[in-house]
């Protein structure tokens, strides 16, 4: 009845006979639209944040993710100016071609570095999710869709969850007062329907599937793009040796072309309760049971060195 | 056409005779501040209305279907309506390729593994929301903790009069402790759920039952020795330090389990120097007690207190420096701004409260002491602030986030931890459905349910500013 009542499966990090569904979110044809930000916005009745125009910001007036925005589209602005350019910066006149004479626009384009690359930034739905590990409450669950979901009924805002994604997704709503993050669509889910983003990207660059079939889908883009000349393709999240993966596999991963500090993202990430636990614990514990018997000690000593 | 008469004013072609007046219409605003203003106003935060369209704030959702398992519209089992929406399908070219695993992987570690990128587009993470109330909180519990550390020396040590007193200075400063964390969190009203299952992976769990388990067995020990039942009292009071060991520590572990660079990266330097800081700021409280309760100076718990408060400052000394040497790019959030003053001020302020019973003479030396542990009680304080500050400085140094994760950030970078951790997240088989599991759901409905009545007799949640 109450969804208060959680059962206490839910310590278990993986279900057993989840299928795993996700999302493929495919740079190369992001368009920068943000109609996934205001599709997620209207389903999962989120408050806009407020939307500001920062300088070197890409025209990105949402700026991250956060406890009301769940999906964001990032801009990111790669300038490299061109020799020329850079030439005419040093205070020469600016080139203008001679009468008959017109510039090679295509090559224009394709030569110089200035790109403008989108990306339309999630929850990562990870395999290891700090944030599940994190969540004192067991607010934060592992659905049978193998996705991690908020229950909003249950979180009562501690804020832990906020430092512990090495992502940088989840936050703290400051007015409502709880933690917020994607559910990828988990009600949409149960009623067959694919999430709000990805049904309204007009590009398909959001793609929302079965797990594998969408993993196979984006290997071999990445394939066909390196047969088309972009070198630079790779996925972020899925298709690693398992030594490399990223926080155990992302259940929502990412077709990119740059580096992963261009698009805000880690090059390797764990949850950090898992990374650390272990270790920071025993030496905390074992230090304060050292204290505790110094003290002991010292307290001996003192009255012995009376007597 | 001219001869069709028609309504006088009119043209022939029936159109009216003079041009129509032109709509008034608002004159256009002499600058842009107004709207500028108005836009500033509907998009600030602070006022912003979060009512959501259904169902009340903080309870379950009240939306319910019409009619019980009724189709929802166009939907096809399976999430068939997904395959809709595919542009690319088998028969474009958008994924023609044949696939091959060893080549994706190759492309993403040939991406993933080059020399550090400049700039980092951050933010790359969240920092931590806390505020004053978080320091705070690991002040008292650190405090509490290092006074049953006291209280259980002073009985092994026999002198049981000291030992009742420095239980009672743990119940006494661990009390503010649940104030405080209550007072932190987005929905106060719901504490208790804190406590509506056990969790040992998370320490914020872990935490609050000992802190729950702490506080108890303080109250127990206090009133046993108020009955004058002593051996219940020693023995409580024994079980509270076991608890404290780790009520004094866990605070460093809950912040060295995050994706804070500087947090992270002084994962096993965190915990022992909170245990130091907790240990001094506790004996410091205890010997104040007992020095205003007239105990002689020459007593050897005064003595014993004095030396516990000492060393404790000189570990946390030598810890700190040698951690932050070793932090390399990650400490850059202690060495500058708010964390790096506060660290300064604590470093001498607990500084000059090694100092001062030095250099004191004669009838000075009684006050220099006293003096001494109140530095060490303030320096603790700063500590607890200059951490939580640098983590949250860290976070926003998205160039050490960077570094740390292509694990190049300290200067001692450790392996990446192997696959011996990762074994917490194994497939574990779901608890059978016993009579434990019964005991467990029933604990958590109560729970819900206590919070959910909370939460309603508290109606409007304090609206939280951002900070």
């Amino acid at each position: 009845m109450s969804a208060t009542v959680a059962a206490p499966t839910e310590l278990a990090i993986h279900r057993s006979g989840a299928r795993r569904m996700g999302f493929f979110t495919d740079t190369t044809t992001c368009i920068g639209c943000k109609a996934c930000e205001v599709a997620c916005k209207q389903w999962n009745d989120l408050p806009a944040d407020g939307s500001q125009f920062k300088p070197g910001g890409g025209y990105d007036h949402t700026g991250e993710l956060s406890a009301s925005t769940w999906r964001h589209v990032r801009f990111v602005e790669l300038l490299e100016p061109s020799p020329a350019l850079q030439a005419e910066a040093m205070g020469a006149l600016p080139a203008i071609p001679p009468a008959g004479e017109l510039p090679d626009l295509v090559a224009m384009a394709q030569g110089v570095g200035n790109k403008w690359v989108f990306m339309s930034d999630v929850c990562k739905h990870c395999t290891n999710a700090g944030c599940l590990d994190a969540c004192p409450t067991g607010a934060l669950i592992r659905t049978e869709h193998e996705t991690v979901v908020l229950q909003a009924d249950v979180c009562n805002g501690c804020g832990y969850c906020v430092p512990a994604c090495p992502f940088g997704v989840v936050d703290r709503d400051p007015v409502d007062g709880r933690a917020g993050k994607c559910t990828l669509c988990y009600d949409r889910l149960e009623d067959g329907l694919e999430p709000a983003c990805a049904k309204a990207c007009p590009t398909d660059s959001i793609q929302f599937g079965p797990y594998e079939e969408l993993v196979d889908q984006a290997g071999r883009r990445v394939l066909e793009l390196h047969k088309r000349g972009i070198e630079g393709a790779y996925l972020y999240g899925a298709g690693d040796e398992p030594e490399h993966d990223l926080a155990g596999g992302l259940g929502a991963f990412f077709l990119l072309t740059e580096a992963p500090e261009r698009y805000g993202l880690p090059a390797e990430a764990d949850s950090p309760i898992q990374e650390n636990l272990v270790a920071a614990t025993a030496a905390a514990l074992g230090a304060g049971l050292l204290a505790a018997a110094a003290a002991a000690v010292i307290f001996t000593t003192a009255r012995r060195g009376r007597g | 056409m001219s001869g069709d008469g028609g309504q006088p004013g009119e043209s022939p072609l029936g159109l009216p005779a003079e041009p129509p007046a032109p709509e008034p219409h608002e004159e256009p605003p002499a600058s842009t501040a107004g709207r500028d203003e108005s836009w500033t106003a509907d998009h600030d935060t602070t006022t912003r209305d979060a009512t959501p369209a259904l169902g009340t704030r903080g309870e379950p959702a009240s939306w319910r279907r019409a009619v019980p398992g009724a189709k929802v519209a166009l939907a096809r089992p399976g999430w068939g309506d997904a395959g809709w929406s595919y542009l690319f399908g088998r028969d474009t070219s958008y994924a023609e390729a044949e696939p091959d695993p060893d080549a994706v992987a190759a492309a993403n570690e040939r991406m993933r593994s080059q020399t550090p990128v400049e700039p980092v587009h951050g933010p790359v993470i969240h920092a931590a929301v806390w505020t004053w109330e978080v320091p705070l909180y690991f002040w008292f519990g650190g405090m509490a903790s290092g006074a049953s550390f006291a209280a259980l020396a002073a009985d092994i040590a026999g002198d049981e009069a000291s030992a009742r007193v420095a239980r009672k200075v743990a119940l006494a400063t661990v009390l503010p402790a649940p104030a405080l964390l209550i007072a932190d969190l987005g929905r106060p009203g719901r504490f208790l759920n804190m406590l509506r299952i056990f969790k040992p992976r998370s320490p914020m769990n872990l935490g609050a039952w000992c802190l729950v388990a702490f506080s108890a067995a303080g109250a127990g020990a206090v009133g046993a020795d108020v009955l004058g039942a002593g051996r219940a009292g020693r023995r409580l009071g024994a079980l509270q330090a076991t608890l404290g060991s780790y009520l004094g520590s866990y605070t460093g572990v809950l912040l060295a389990t995050t994706a804070v660079p500087i947090w992270a990266r002084s994962r096993v330097f965190l915990g022992p120097i909170f245990v130091a800081t907790a240990t001094a700021t506790g004996a410091g409280a205890t010997r104040l007690t007992l020095a205003a309760l007239g105990q002689a100076e020459d007593h050897p718990t005064h003595v014993a207190l004095a030396r516990m408060e000492a060393g404790a400052i000189l570990a946390e000394l030598a810890l700190s420096t040698i951690n932050e040497r070793r932090l390399g790019r990650a400490g850059e959030a202690l060495a500058h701004g708010t964390p790096a003053r506060l660290s300064r001020i604590a470093k001498t302020l607990v500084s000059s409260g090694l100092l001062l019973p030095l250099i004191a003479r004669g009838r000075a030396r009684r006050p220099a002491q006293n003096v001494a542990s109140l530095l060490y009680l303030a320096g603790g304080l700063a500590f607890r602030f200059a951490w939580v500050e640098a983590g949250k400085a860290s976070a926003h140094d998205d160039d050490a986030v960077a570094l740390m994760a292509r694990g190049s950030v300290t200067a001692d970078e450790r392996l990446r931890v192997g696959t011996e951790q990762r074994a917490l997240s194994e497939d574990r088989p779901p608890l059978a459905d016993g009579g434990p599991v019964k005991v467990l759901r029933a604990w958590s409905a109560a729970v819900g349910r206590a919070s959910l009545f909370a939460e309603s007799v508290l109606k409007r949640v304090r609206p939280r500013s951002p900070a």
